[in-house]
């Protein structure tokens, strides 16, 4: 029975995590090319309004995927446009836009508001599914789940293992050592904007056809977005580990219901708000981590060097300095 | 001669203009009766909000002189900041004369803004100030026994249910909320026992709270999450006491993943449109007739402060014009099942059946009700815990 639950809990983390990993690992790619996209939350909720809207319209899964990646790839080109070709603050044209584009998508989808429509169906991969317990945990979801978790590997093995990932990371970098070297880092920059911006968009459609189907005010997607971001610093910028910091946080959330049951005494808010102050914290331990003096301070103690090791992780040098070749 | 003719002209002229001005609508016509109608939620979230911007609709259609003018997603969430009195404030200046909060949120907000204006007319939706002598004479309260509705759901759940397991989806723990899971649980209770006749060991009932009425990322717990994971342990049934449908929405995902799952919404009479696999019925509010009564005083010079505890017409619990609590059973009840909660419904309606009566006992085991005992509407009203049997917190301190 102990491990039916365990097999259940964590069942609900992988299939939970899907929206917000996706929108992390489209982050991490744009952050590791330089440019900061901070209208995730804003681009997530625009991106689950249509992709509901359209699905239900068409009675096309695939369309609502696809209008959402679109949606998701226009927005995160805005910000890249403005910061890399115009000369404005990426950060202050993502916070508008984060902030537009909720807006705009309760006002679009305020006549789609508790509708029941169309929502991705399960799809049990065969002799995987059946293996005892990780089966149940791993293979026994739908395409999308998949989708997300093939993408951890294939981010990684993008990012560190070919060519064309070399070529980004040198521009997050060096976009100057780049550029001399023939590579235009804006092109590139606004490439990886554009990628990031279309998984950002899957992460929304997934919330409203999957997740959380349906839309309405509110969806519950709501902050997502601000923990895709924070996530990404969790991850060092790695895809990888910012993957595990998604199925944490998922953990988080999914084991507040859990010990409601379990801890009785306990007021059950202290679980809902829990994931939040405790993403800060390790947010805080990882800031802690990069400082000199605690790496001093650790020497060889081998155990605490290990730790602060996993805790630390720097952002591309030139994350959120456009580069101006005049 | 001229001049005549210009005097004439002027007279002529000045009778078509005021010919055009009495043609125009409303002229003369007295001016509407304005009510104001403040919502917690979106006006068309299929759940409680919904049912009392309906209910307004359903005032200005059966009093032609009355006019609506409503403001919703009045909540902490959604309007950061903004006050009960502010909005009422600007109410009172666009020349509203009624104003009607539907949220037990807005409890404290509305005896302030009652208190400010006392040549205006407040009815509290589901609030107790008139009962605990809080409110000033321009406020009353309003509420429905859905407890009724409560103890119809949770029959519909019970004869339904294949595992035994029913769940209940909870918004915030407080005296509502603990009294309407409890209904909910002695009707299953019932159906189990009396009904099918079956061992009351076999039936768990369990609730778990999200911490708000409806879902606020953050704040509350992820009702999509809640429901799924009461699904994934076993829970077959799942009734709704929050204000949205993810309670249907996640059976709907359950049903497609090839499980025999049932959900049982709330408070808006159209929650199951859309989801007839799953739907096993809704017990909903139906304000309009409250509504009506309280506005029709208002205008005739008659109001009192009342606290009024509207519940079904028994001899038609879903006529829109008399019954203020009703329960349309969906498309996935049985038909057996139908036919005994109809039987039910009648037997609770003559008192042939009454679940509040003793003996009952609290959670923690100390008596609700002794032995024979009928509970008092107040006694219900003021529930300290949920009763012994059930699942899940009693309170949230």
């Amino acid at each position: 029975m102990a491990w039916l639950d365990f097999t259940i809990l964590m069942s609900s983390v992988v299939a939970g995590a899907t929206p917000i990993l996706l929108a992390t690992l489209g982050e991490t790619i744009t952050e590791k090319g330089g440019l900061i996209n901070l209208s995730l939350d804003g681009s997530i909720l625009l991106s689950a309004m249509v992709a509901f809207a359209v699905a239900f319209e068409t009675d096309n899964l695939l369309l609502g995927f696809a209008a959402a990646a679109i949606v998701g790839a226009l927005i995160a080109a805005t910000v890249a446009l403005f910061s890399l070709y115009f000369g404005q603050s990426q950060v202050a044209v993502g916070f508008v836009l984060t902030l537009m584009a909720r807006d705009l998508a309760y006002f679009l989808g305020n006549p789609y508001s508790r509708l029941y429509g169309s929502q991705v169906t399960p799809l049990q991969i065969p002799v995987l599914s059946k293996i005892p317990i990780l089966g149940q945990i791993f293979f026994n979801h739908n395409p999308l789940v998949y989708l997300s978790m093939v993408l951890i590997g294939f981010c990684w093995w993008y990012i560190y293992r070919t060519p064309m990932g070399l070529r980004l990371r040198s521009v997050g970098e060096q976009p100057r050592a780049s550029y001399a070297r023939g590579i235009d880092p804006r092109r590139l920059q606004l490439f990886y904007a554009v990628c990031g911006g279309l998984l950002v968009g899957l992460g929304g459609a997934s919330f409203s056809l999957y997740t959380k189907p349906g839309w309405g005010r509110p969806q519950g997607a709501e902050g997502t977005g601000w923990v895709a971001l924070a996530l990404v610093i969790f991850g060092g910028w790695q895809p990888l580990r910012a993957a595990i910091g998604a199925y944490l946080f998922s953990f988080l959330q999914v084991l507040g219901i859990y010990l409601q049951g379990w801890l009785p005494s306990v007021p059950a808010q202290v679980f809902q708000v829990a994931p939040f102050p405790l993403m800060i914290f390790t947010l805080l331990v990882m800031y802690q981590a990069q400082k000199e003096t605690v790496s001093q301070w650790v020497g060889d103690k081998s155990w605490m060097k290990t730790f602060v090791e996993v805790f630390s992780g720097a952002a591309p040098s030139s994350l959120g300095k456009p580069h101006h070749p005049e | 001669m001229f001049k005549k003719m210009g005097l004439a002209l002027s007279i002529f002229f000045m009778l078509v203009f005021m010919g055009f001005l009495c043609l125009r609508p409303g002229f003369g016509a007295e001016k509407p009766f304005q009510f104001g109608l403040l919502l917690v939620g979106p006006y068309n979230d299929h759940g409680w909000s919904q049912a009392h911007f309906e209910a307004g609709e359903y005032v200005q259609k059966k009093l032609p002189g009355a006019k609506m003018i409503y403001i919703d997603k009045v909540n902490p969430a959604d309007r950061q900041g903004i006050t009960i009195p502010q909005l009422v404030d600007d109410m009172v200046e666009k020349g509203i004369k009624l104003i009607i909060a539907n949220s037990d949120d807005m409890k404290d907000g509305t005896r302030e803004a009652a208190k400010m204006h006392p040549d205006i007319h407040f009815l509290h939706i589901s609030g107790d100030d008139v009962l605990t002598g809080k409110a000033s004479g321009n406020l009353s309260n309003l509420m429905g026994r859905m407890e009724y509705g409560k103890m119809m759901a949770g029959f519909a759940a019970a004869m339904t249910t294949k595992t035994g397991k029913i769940g209940y989806l909870g918004p915030l723990i407080n005296e509502e909320t603990r009294r309407l899971v409890a209904s909910s649980y002695l009707g299953a209770k019932y159906a189990w026992e009396k009904v099918l006749k079956k061992d009351p060991k076999e039936l768990t009932f369990k609730v778990t709270w999200i911490g708000f009425w409806f879902n606020i990322p953050g704040v509350t717990a992820d009702p999509t999450k809640v429901a799924q994971n009461f699904f994934n342990t076993g829970y077959d049934v799942l009734i709704s006491g929050i204000d949205t449908t993810e309670a249907v929405v996640v059976a709907k995902q359950k049903k497609q993943e090839g499980k025999m799952v049932w959900a049982i919404p709330y408070d808006y009479i159209g929650a199951c449109e859309g989801a007839s696999d799953v739907c096993l019925g809704v017990p909903y509010f139906n304000w309009g007739p409250g509504y009506l009564e309280f506005i029709q005083a208002s205008i005739a010079g008659k109001w009192k402060s009342n606290w009024i505890w509207m519940g079904p017409d028994w001899k038609n619990i879903n006529d829109p014009d008399t019954s203020t609590v009703g329960f349309k059973p969906g498309p996935a009840l049985s038909s057996s099942a139908k036919k005994a909660l109809d039987s039910f419904i009648s037997d609770l309606g003559t008192k042939k059946v009454n679940l509040f009566e003793g003996p009952l006992y609290y959670q923690d085991g100390s008596i609700f009700l002794k032995d024979g005992e009928i509970a008092t509407d107040k006694k219900i009203w003021y529930m300290e815990q949920l009763l012994k049997g059930m699942l899940g917190q009693s309170s949230a301190k």
